[in-house]
């Protein structure tokens, strides 16, 4: 089916809301288990598969789209209570039954991988555990005044942990600012563009724990940009390259002590 | 097949979402090749669409456009981009037909004569009403693309509304096919027709007094969400690939300033070539996971295998059939010859091997992890308790070099030597930059 049928035309779609109808168009697409179970309900429809025509490249190794949790911790958000839960560590032990409150389903385009982000009431802090790491999760009551205060806690410590830095497009790379400008478009951006000296620089806002994800995509893109603002990925950045001249044993570049080496993604 | 294409409209989007606000009216319809007058109007229009959609946007009637579509990654998981499949245009008589028409259908299966009176009454006097030949036809599209469908028995049909998916589901089995489609629609490629079938499905929990079920549960991190746009081609590519059919198309480079540029650069061999009017045998997409962008793989008589940057098909035409075991031996062909591309790089094969760093003092060894998680078919050869070899034959390093790099001081190449030697080039100017400025930090 045409992406660019009438029927989806938003004349259309807003005429249809006003008199509250729903045309759901049978021959978008379903995936295996829901195609199963709703198989009766679709007879023998069949569309063409674009993806018989479509190579992925450069993909991350998939673990699960589906993780078996989404279903039962998205019943649990929809609820609006707290939670109990048990996960592993990443050194293996295992928090049992600690008290929150769940926030978001959050799921990592570039590690394949799903977290749940909750607010750990006693320890007053906002945790990102992966699906796979929790070994039980139960709803436990909470008085809607109580979750709506941890509701705006959680948006607060959200806004505190953003991060900004701009990071300036090299002139000589301007015909590649396409590029550029794709690698940073999963970023909260803003660029601004300077005609008389033809220099475009883009502000990044980010979240304090990403800015490893951040640095690893400055890295990925070399020579064409250079980071302008932002201290830390400045002392990042400065580290990175004294650290790999000296890697490749080259003169004059000393390993730095004692600092943390490239952290990749941090999970 | 359609022949409107939106070329100019999703041009015009993509400028606007990746350079958010860079430019002013005037630099935006230069880089555009258009008049700030053709700049404003489609933009009066566009914002006319995304109102009417009625997307989750900010005070869409008083803020720009460009602010409109500002990424927010906590405020909001739709697709902001989506309202441009919605764009069609349509006449004013056919869009209040097709709604009239669906919903009569909506109260009670009717027949075409019924559906006729039924439109005829109910349409504004200013519009001419229709005939039963143009309610037949409209019957015939929105039965092709699978609304409505005849109900069992003889003639004269009755039409119904095909709204199983919204009735027949139980109010939990509704809320998990949402999450589903939401799920699949965000983390897989393509991605637009499962978005357009996920709002559809939000609008029948809001009917049911669901709202709540979607408050958006899910986010999604670090997404292409501009991917989308690349989607427009995709239908018309996958239809002339699956009747093997030529494509023609005014191909206009990423890399030139403006868009719609001038005609008479010389198309290099598997280089991407620049404004340049194309008949080629469409063969294969690529979607490339590190920038979120397709690419075409063609065939072209002269040129051999080429590869174009989806974005840059304007004007896309379907031409003539090509035979069957033609298409499928350049189809085989191209395979092969991207097996070992990182992304579509398929320069000649070299084997690249890197030592990986371990971290210091880290709980565990992401490094190992990312290299393993995106190292594509690479394979770790050798291993020792600070640092481990990987190996990996890739046609050409152009596009495994940036993965490389990304790993910063943790990864050392060791070959080729050439690679090795131009990223310590690259180290050294880096170094030589982030030195200077170190008063800074």
């Amino acid at each position: 089916m045409n992406l660019f049928e009438k029927i989806f035309n938003y004349q259309v779609i807003s005429r249809l809301e006003e008199s509250g109808t729903i045309a759901v168009t049978a021959k978008e697409a379903f995936e295996d288990g829901t195609r199963r179970k709703l198989e009766a309900l679709l007879e023998a429809e069949s569309g063409p598969d674009l993806r018989d025509i479509l190579i992925e490249k450069a993909r991350s190794r998939e673990r699960h789209v589906y993780h078996p949790l989404l279903r039962p911790l998205r019943r649990l958000l929809m609820n609006g209570q707290g939670l109990r839960i048990s996960y592993r560590l990443k050194n293996g032990t295992v928090n049992e039954d600690q008290s929150g409150f769940p926030c978001k389903l959050e799921y990592s385009m570039v590690k394949r991988e799903w977290y749940l982000l909750w607010y750990h009431t006693r320890r007053h802090a906002l945790m990102a555990t992966k699906l796979a790491n929790i070994s039980s999760v139960e709803e436990k009551a909470m008085p809607a005044p109580v979750a709506e205060k941890l509701r705006q806690k959680v948006a607060g410590l959200l806004e505190s942990r953003k991060r900004q830095a701009v990071v300036e497009v090299v002139p000589a790379y301007n015909e590649e600012l396409s590029r550029i400008l794709y690698a940073f478009s999963c970023f909260e951006k803003e660029v601004s563009y300077d005609e008389a000296a033809d220099v475009y620089r883009i502000r990044l806002t980010y979240q304090a724990d990403e800015s490893e994800f951040v640095l690893s995509k400055i890295r990925f893109l070399g020579l064409r940009v250079r980071v302008k603002e932002g201290r830390y990925l400045l002392r990042r950045m400065a580290e990175a390259s004294s650290k790999a001249l000296a890697r490749y044993g080259q003169d004059g570049a000393e390993p730095l002590p004692e600092t943390a080496a490239d952290q990749d993604i941090p999970g | 097949m359609a022949r409107e294409s939106f070329d100019k409209e999703i041009q015009f989007l993509r400028l606007l979402v990746l350079t958010s606000g860079a430019y002013n009216r005037q630099q935006y319809a230069e880089r555009l090749g258009i008049s700030v007058h053709t700049f404003d109007k489609t933009i009066k229009y566009l914002k006319e669409v995304v109102g009417a959609v009625g997307q989750k946007l900010p005070e869409p009637q008083g803020k720009e456009l460009t602010e409109m579509l500002r990424f927010d990654y906590y405020e909001s998981a739709d697709p902001l981009l989506l309202f441009l499949f919605r764009a069609k245009s349509l006449k004013e008589s056919e869009s209040r037909r097709l709604s009239l028409l669906l919903a009569s259908l909506q109260e009670k299966p009717m027949t075409a004569a019924e559906l006729l009176d039924a439109c005829c009454e109910a349409m504004p006097p200013e519009l001419a009403l229709p005939d039963e030949k143009t309610i037949r036809g409209d019957l015939k599209y929105l039965e092709e693309v699978g609304v409505i469908g005849k109900r069992p028995g003889g003639r004269p049909y009755r039409y119904a509304v095909r709204d199983e998916l919204a009735s027949e589901l139980t109010d939990e089995e509704l809320v998990e096919l949402y999450d589903f489609v939401d799920v699949m629609a965000n983390t897989q490629v393509p991605s637009v027709q499962g978005y357009l079938l996920r709002d559809n499905l939000k609008k029948a929990l809001v009917g049911r007094g669901l709202a709540r079920a979607f408050a958006d549960p899910f986010l999604y991190k670090y997404h292409y969400y501009s991917r989308i746009l690349d989607e427009a081609h995709l239908h018309a590519v996958h239809h002339a690939i699956a009747h093997r059919r030529k494509l023609s198309f005014l191909y206009l480079s990423p890399k030139k300033k403006t868009r719609y540029a001038s005609k008479n650069t010389n198309p290099l061999f598997e280089k991407e070539t620049a404004g340049v009017a194309q008949t080629v045998v469409p063969l294969r997409v690529v979607f490339d996971h590190q920038y979120g962008r397709c690419y075409l793989i063609a065939h072209d008589s002269r040129m051999g295998m080429m590869k174009f940057r989806m974005e840059g098909l304007t004007e896309l035409e379907e031409g003539e059939a090509v035979p069957e075991e033609a298409f499928l031996r350049m189809a085989k062909s191209a395979e092969e010859k991207l097996e070992r591309s990182w992304v579509t790089d398929t320069g000649r094969t070299a084997t690249v091997r890197a030592r990986f760093y371990k971290p210091e003092g880290a709980a565990r060894d992401f490094v190992k992890e990312r290299v393993l998680l995106q190292g594509q078919w690479g394979e770790i050869v050798e291993e020792d308790d600070s640092s481990f070899v990987y190996e990996i034959a890739v046609s050409g390093m152009s596009e495994i070099k940036p993965w490389l790099r990304s790993f910063g001081s943790s990864c050392e190449v060791l070959e080729p030597a050439r690679l090795r030697r131009e990223f310590i080039e690259e180290w050294k100017e880096l170094a030589e930059y982030y030195e200077s400025v170190r008063e800074d930090f």
